[in-house]
């Protein structure tokens, strides 16, 4: 009964569309867009809860906080570009520059030393923004550029892996406030930082806008331009941050490996947290639980001793699911 | 879909209307030319870098290039070795030859860094001019740096091959030629003394044996250990792990292998797999890691999860300086050597070969193990 009527219901908001099975479908699959990674951030806790050994302890949850901060700072600059209708490569091989730079500087201390990697993530956004901005390069194209020659920048300024001797780089790795890694209380703050600037600041909506429809921003009279920059920019900045927290949690700058694939798992993160690669949205809420979802997934895997192949698949079928649903649902 | 056409001239109405929120005035050239600027002074800014003091000295790997040579095991009997009758060519002084060696990744790891460092300074030591490329871990990059090594003339080869396979136009190019090969740390697919004069390399699979010697000796034989794996589909990740478990199972049948999972050989990705690994089982006794960089991800991991040094029993795979390190501050209970120290050898090995002598097919070498004894005195020839 209850259903008959839910169908009705969705049928009748349909007007003259599809059949009631389809309508069903459709709202079924919205539901899934928008609330899907929270249901499945709840059933990968109940499920550990249930069957992982020690899940339930606040060292495990510090662990997981801490590991989930880089992919989610740098996925906070992917949703950013991914609400323009653009997307950004580069910002693993950023991460690698930035562990790169900040070897070669930590000798005037870990501040001067990330605002000099701070600086390298600038200039990698500029170049990309300017790509896109000005001559027009698509985003994936420009960005895949930049992903190319930043890493191989990185290898160049630091062959190889170099210990971090500097305590207070590596207590920043490590320490903790009040119980709370300060990675993670990093991670949460750039959380609020690109929420607010998102859904309450002038940039926020003219990115968004941008992401609708280039066009109609130009003519509207958006500084396109500007945002498009600033906005790689902005992503820049977050990876070259993430590179930071990595290295000082690592005790070590590995260009080599830091930031291998990290593009893949950001562009997972906001994908599955609901945001629109059509542009025009940006979900930063799903963003940190898609981050989440990808961290407890590896997890959870890992904990059980399931062979490493299946991490990949399971990170796979997760996107196939979270792309599914946004097909259906489209661009809004 | 947006047609194209039409975005530009909105874009071009846009400009004429001079963007209100930029920089009027300045041309979109020079905001380029701008962008330009701003990175390379970046670059320019690396000049006055000030990287921290080095106190360990633990990058350099040259100055150890000459100690800790490797030595062959001797080879077992009946073996048969390989002359130059038998393989074709003629007797060469090895002095006035010139040397190819054909390096397959990038010197960007202790290893590959202790491995060209060594045959280099080998070749200045015996006064024979080398030539040497790097393949930059792509396949494609080695073969055709070969076969320029062969057009620039080289009289030997040394090759230390990304890949097993995929060798034969190459193979065939030295055959015409006759230039004897000598493949270091990984072996080719093709027959020794035919295709190639012989290999020189490290027994993967005794290396395993050995950690797990290691491992039996740190635990009493009792208990759960974990394995951090090498990358996957890598041949040093399957005989490094066959070895060791072939060893447990052999010899301390109450050894428990609870745990395996990828480090990727990276320290970044031990240090993350082995926190999952504590938090969910707690009681783990040890830990073999396939290469040190996992193993100090592991240390890493450990020290972060409040464990004392010494709680859990690691034991690694390579014998840089900084897991040789590890067993002085008693974090690390064993190393097992991988010597990437393959000059001394290899030039012997063509010395012997050229002079018309018998040099054997397979030249396994002797890897050390590094305790708690030797430790000390060792950290002078770790790499």
């Amino acid at each position: 009964m209850t259903t008959r009527t839910a169908e009705q219901a969705t049928a009748g908001l349909g007007a003259a569309g599809p059949p009631p099975g389809a309508a069903r479908r459709a709202a079924a699959t919205a539901w899934l867009q928008t609330y899907g990674v929270y249901a499945g951030v709840a059933v990968l806790l109940i499920f550990n809860t249930a069957f992982t050994d020690h899940f339930l302890s606040a060292e495990n949850f510090r662990t997981q906080a801490v590991q989930v901060a880089p992919i989610l700072i740098v996925a906070l600059g992917m949703a950013l570009a991914i609400g323009t209708e653009g997307i950004d490569l580069s910002v693993g091989s950023v991460m690698a520059l930035s562990t790169s730079l900040i070897a070669l500087y930590l000798g005037y201390g870990p501040w001067l030393a990330l605002l000099v990697a701070i600086v390298g993530g600038i200039a990698v956004g500029v170049l990309n923004g300017s790509l896109v901005a000005f001559i027009g390069v698509q985003p994936i194209v420009a960005t895949l550029a930049l992903m190319v020659g930043a890493k191989g920048l990185a290898l160049v300024l630091l062959p190889q892996l170099r210990d971090v001797r500097d305590e207070g780089m590596r207590s920043l790795g490590s320490g903790d406030l009040l119980g709370v890694p300060y990675p993670a209380l990093i991670a949460l703050a750039l959380v609020l930082v690109v929420g607010f600037t998102v859904r309450r600041t002038t940039f926020g909506r003219q990115l968004l806008a941008i992401g609708d429809s280039r066009p109609a921003a130009e003519l509207a009279g958006l500084p396109v331009r500007r945002v498009l920059i600033c906005v790689y920019v902005c992503s820049g900045v977050l990876a070259a941050t993430a590179g930071f927290l990595a290295t000082a949690r690592l005790g070590a700058s590995d260009p080599t490996a830091l930031g291998n694939l990290m593009e893949l798992s950001a562009i997972t993160a906001v994908v599955v947290g609901g945001t629109s690669l059509a542009g025009g949205r940006v979900r930063i809420a799903g963003t940190v639980a898609g981050a989440v979802l990808i961290q407890l997934l590896t997890a959870t895997l890992i904990k059980h001793d399931l062979p490493p192949s299946w991490t990949q698949m399971a990170q796979a079928a997760v996107i196939v699911l979270a792309v599914y649903a946004a097909r259906e649902r489209g661009k809004r | 879909m947006k047609p194209h056409a039409r975005r530009h001239t909105v874009r071009t109405a846009a400009d004429a209307s001079a963007a209100p929120g930029g920089r009027p005035g300045v041309p979109r050239r020079s905001r380029v030319l701008l962008a330009l600027g701003l990175s390379a002074s970046l670059v320019l800014a690396a000049g006055c870098a000030k990287s921290e003091s080095d106190g360990s000295g633990s990058d350099s790997a040259s100055d150890s290039a000459d100690q800790g040579g490797q030595v062959a095991v001797e080879p077992s009997p009946g073996a048969k070795g390989c002359t130059i009758d038998s393989y074709g060519g003629e007797e060469i002084d090895l002095a006035n030859a010139t040397v190819g060696f054909s390096q397959s990744e990038k010197e960007a790891n202790p290893f590959r860094i202790a491995e060209t460092a060594s045959i280099k300074a080998e070749a200045k030591k015996r006064g024979v001019k080398l030539l040497t490329a790097n393949a930059q871990s792509q396949f494609s990059k080695q073969i055709s740096d070969v076969q320029d090594l062969i057009a620039k003339g080289v009289d030997l080869l040394v090759i230390a091959p990304l890949n097993s396979d995929g060798w034969g136009p190459v193979l065939k190019s030295a055959a015409a030629r006759k230039i004897p090969i000598v493949t270091v740390d990984r072996q080719i697919n093709a027959e020794a003394c035919k295709d190639y004069v012989s290999f020189i390399g490290s027994d993967f699979v005794a290396q395993g044996g050995h950690a797990a010697d290691q491992m039996i000796k740190a635990t009493g034989g009792k208990g759960e250990v974990a394995i951090l794996l090498g990358s996957p589909g890598n041949n040093v990740t399957t005989e490094r792990t066959k070895g060791f478990k072939d060893r447990i199972k052999e010899k301390a049948p109450e050894l428990k292998v609870v745990f395996e999972q990828t480090g990727e050989f990276a320290r970044e990705k031990g240090q993350q797999v082995t926190e999952q690994l504590i938090q969910s089982r707690p009681g783990v006794d040890g830990v073999y890691a396939e290469n040190d960089e996992m193993g100090l991800g592991a240390v890493n991991a450990l020290k972060g999860a409040g464990k004392k040094a010494g709680d859990v029993k690691i034991v690694t795979v390579d014998g840089t300086k900084n897991a040789v390190q590890g067993i002085v501050d008693k974090w690390i209970y064993g190393v097992v050597e991988s010597n990437p120290r393959f000059g001394p050898l290899a030039f012997q090995t063509l010395e012997t070969f050229t002079e018309g002598d018998e040099v054997g097919r397979s030249i396994l070498i002797e890897d050390t193990i590094y305790t708690r004894d030797n430790a000390e005195d060792g950290l002078s020839r770790a790499y």
